[in-house]
């Protein structure tokens, strides 16, 4: 008994990990284009997202199947449970790479407006988040997913700039408005993979210590009202 | 919290001649609640239930040391009568074992022993205990029938039935659904929900879905200790001892 659920165990983990490095790519090729206004990278991106739709299905039975067979308790149920919320947040940052690039696609004659507005920095620490949340997960580190749900007030401040540097170019010149819609747009994309990074890093928390993060600075202040 | 501990053991030893079975046991049964004992086979899980009404007394061999107070009187002082003692605290053994009585007889034993002699009193305790055992709207046409004659299930909820004639205070299974199936299972389980209204119940399981199901706490014993007690939704979410974690989880046992 204990070694069948440990080869059902077993397998879980190898979908969730071959799931988190296609989902790592995707990011990665997202972002060159982001960085490098390079589009061809991102060829065929939208194909390969299937890849990780089917993932997302086959995850989800599987965690399905512990659930109704096993019966698990205590850490190894936080385990199935974080595994359902991180397989879903990672299926989420799957169709996000798809929808950064096809923004990217369309600001390529405006990529000025991208360094200027700190979008490519932003970029880059969302996407070290996520790298940081796939390896905090793999293994199993909850002091690095710590220091994941701390980036996020970056990337959230980031964001707001570039919105702000948005309207003003918008402002001051009409031919920039629809790029710079698109650019408030991808900033959102952006700010909303570092918001998933940080799911992932409190469901992590939650396996690993038993702890409920999430909400939990918001539920703090709302108290203290 | 005063006065919501119905059994209080103190620093409980028992030892099969020179083995010792259980070692320096303390544990509080809260009133009116379900206490869940599970451990490994040979955990000492069962002899302590047994200790609780001076069950092991009737082993040869075995000596018992401590003190198990039913409220404010310890059961192991010489003067208990003891018989009295498992009046207030009856169990329910893993094999429902009917008298070959009637339905009635089985449930009106243990008062007509007890002096209760008029029928109009005998029928009223009757149908009270077969009510409190969920059993009474299946068998109030058949009370006359033999007690071997119902299935498995109900034979278990009569032999529950049977305890309750006497008024007991607390009630102590020893597993009482490992025999039965699972419809059957549910159904003790929901009668153990709804009996800790009225009475201080304490369970032996070795399934752990069912002690997970039925309980307010659970206690975990291995190789004669009380190794961890606690409310039985943070045994199973959050046990504090690894060997505890290991169990439920299947690791071992």
């Amino acid at each position: 008994m204990q070694e069948h659920y440990n080869i059902e165990i077993e397998d879980l983990k190898k979908s969730l990990m071959r799931m988190a490095a296609l989902v790592d790519e995707q990011i990665e090729r997202a972002m060159k284009a982001l960085r490098d206004n390079d589009i061809e990278v991102i060829k065929g991106i939208k194909a390969k997202d299937l890849e990780i739709d089917a993932y997302d299905n086959l995850i989800q039975t599987q965690c399905e199947n512990v659930l109704a067979l096993f019966q698990p308790v205590a850490s190894d149920l936080r385990f199935i449970l974080a595994s359902i919320m991180i397989n879903n947040n990672l299926e989420r940052c799957g169709d996000i790479a798809v929808n950064i690039a096809q923004r990217v696609k369309k600001l390529t004659g405006n990529h000025q407006l991208l360094v200027e507005s700190n979008l490519v920095e932003m970029a880059a620490s969302a996407r070290q988040m996520v790298k940081d949340a796939i390896d905090s997960f793999i293994g199993r580190d909850s002091q690095l997913a710590r220091k994941v749900l701390q980036s996020d007030d970056v990337v959230d401040n980031l964001n707001r700039e570039a919105f702000k540097y948005a309207l003003s170019k918008m402002e001051s010149e009409n031919i920039l408005i629809e790029p710079c819609a698109h650019l408030i747009v991808l900033s959102r994309q952006v700010e909303r993979l570092a918001d998933h990074a940080t799911n992932i890093a409190e469901n992590l928390i939650f396996y690993v210590e038993a702890e409920q993060v999430t909400h939990k600075k918001k539920l703090a202040k709302r108290e203290s009202i | 919290m005063e006065n919501t501990i119905k059994i209080n053991v103190e620093n409980l030893n028992l030892y099969y001649g020179k083995k010792q079975a259980l070692n320096s046991i303390s544990l509080g049964i809260q009133r009116n609640t379900v206490t869940a004992l599970i451990g490994p086979s040979g955990c000492g899980k069962s002899t302590f239930l047994r200790s609780l009404n001076r069950m092991n007394d009737l082993i040869d061999g075995v000596r018992i040391e401590g003190n198990v107070f039913l409220e404010d009187r310890n059961i192991y002082d010489g003067d208990t009568d003891v018989v009295e003692l498992r009046k207030r605290i009856g169990m329910i053994f893993q094999k429902s074992n009917p008298f070959p009585k009637s339905i009635y007889d089985n449930i009106a034993y243990g008062p007509r022993i007890n002096g209760v002699k008029a029928k109009n009193e005998l029928d009223e305790i009757v149908e009270r205990s077969l009510v409190r055992s969920a059993l009474w709207e299946e068998v109030k046409d058949d009370l006359h029938k033999s007690g071997l004659s119902l299935s498995g299930g109900q034979q278990q909820r009569l032999c529950i039935a049977r305890a309750l004639a006497v008024d007991p205070e607390v009630l102590l299974m020893d597993e009482p659904a490992s025999a039965l199936d699972p419809l059957s299972t549910s159904k003790i389980e929901d009668l153990i929900f709804e009996l800790k209204n009225n009475y201080t119940i304490v369970i032996v399981t070795h399934n752990m879905q069912q002690a997970s199901r039925v309980s307010d706490i659970t206690a975990f014993f291995y190789m004669g200790d009380l190794i961890e007690v606690s409310g039985t939704k943070k045994m199973f979410t959050t046990p504090d001892n690894k060997k505890t974690e290991e169990y439920i989880s299947g690791r071992f046992g």
